[in-house]
């Protein structure tokens, strides 16, 4: 019964983010993979594997979500990001083939959150990762229902590490 | 909604029971019970009878539904059917709990009863899983589920209303040209 004096702020709905949601805050600490459009002068400290003092045009490095969404410009002047492994062709082949095999958590504990968030930056295959994100949650759906909702006497730690962190909070 | 606040409801159905007193009508803000007489059966709430029952003061008849036989069809015909058979009660299952928990003694068969009572209850909320499963894999917009128990339907809301939730969530990302995240003030 909801007569609690605190409630927590949900994660946000599809691409939007709310700012006040603790998931959605620990969510935009991944890192993506991006590739410097213009150089970064005496930002060389950011790269830990160059010391250079300066970033030049076109490395490749890996930034927190927070900082690629606020950098990214459509005009593409200043970063261009590239998919995370997991949302590329190759693993979305995998979950269509069978959805309940992965471990999720192990894929980054936020795949469904991130996925979101990642298409905010145009990538081409923008549509294909939207589907195959829902096609996904179904197809582990019932998994994650019938184990939920069943009380198991021996340790369930097992079947729930291999939950993404959306679906821990529905299996509560 | 808790298991506990169903149960709750659950007790006040009414039940027949035999009491060891006499007592005049009493009358309650839910209605008028009694008289008492000892010998003579009477329709209490199931509150009241198994609270009588824990004072020794009655003796508690088994509901018409309760009998091996016709739990026996009602079970075969649940297995048959696809679809959610008619249920002998809105509240069997907590009924039966209860009834077998205070009052076994004046229960025939109790043991068979109970276990053709939680046969009945597995192969519906099988069928209920699998209702739910078809219409998550179909993103259908509606089902309609007919003879369900407020029991059964209570074990997979939260569960059912979360995912849907969440359904839209990740369908709202394929709508493109959605607004280009602006973060809302709070």
């Amino acid at each position: 019964m909801s007569t609690q004096s605190y409630f927590p702020v949900p994660p946000g709905v599809g691409m939007e983010e709310n700012f006040l949601s603790l998931d959605d805050i620990l969510l935009s600490h991944e890192r993506l993979p991006v590739r410097t459009e213009c150089s970064f002068p005496r930002l060389g400290f950011l790269e830990r594997s160059s010391d250079a003092h300066d970033i030049p045009e076109g490395t490749k490095m890996e930034l927190p979500l927070w900082l690629s969404k606020g950098l990214y410009e459509r005009k593409r002047k200043v970063l261009s990001v590239d998919l995370p492994k997991v949302y590329k062709e190759g693993w979305r082949t995998v979950f269509t083939a069978d959805p309940c095999v992965v471990d999720l958590h192990k894929m980054g504990p936020y795949y469904y959150g991130l996925g979101s968030q990642i298409l905010h930056f145009d990538s081409p295959e923008n549509s294909d990762i939207a589907q195959a994100l829902l096609q996904t949650f179904i197809g582990r759906f019932r998994r994650t229902m019938d184990s939920s909702q069943n009380a198991y006497n021996e340790d369930t730690s097992a079947l729930v590490e291999r939950l993404d962190s959306l679906e821990k909070a529905l299996f509560r | 909604m808790d298991p506990s606040e169903v149960e709750f409801l659950a007790e006040k159905e009414l039940v027949k029971i035999i009491p060891n007193f006499s007592l005049d009508k009493i009358f309650l803000i839910g209605g008028d019970l009694g008289p008492f007489n000892p010998g003579l059966s009477v329709d209490v709430p199931l509150w009241l009878a198994l609270n009588l029952k824990q004072r020794q003061k009655c003796r508690i008849l088994p509901p018409d539904w309760m009998d091996v036989e016709k739990l026996e069809e009602m079970r075969a015909l649940e297995r048959k059917e696809d679809a959610f058979t008619p249920v002998p009660s809105l509240y069997y299952m907590e009924i039966t709990k209860l009834l077998l928990n205070h009052a076994s003694d004046n229960i025939p068969k109790a043991d068979e009863i109970r276990t053709l009572v939680k046969d009945i209850w597995d192969t519906r909320i099988a069928k209920l899983r699998l209702s739910a499963d078809s219409f998550i894999n179909q993103q259908e917009a509606h089902a309609q589920l007919d003879n369900l128990t407020l029991m059964e339907i209570n074990t997979t809301r939260e569960f059912l209303l979360d995912s849907l939730n969440f359904m839209f969530k990740l369908r709202s990302n394929l709508q493109p040209g959605s607004s280009k995240g602006q973060l809302t003030d709070y």
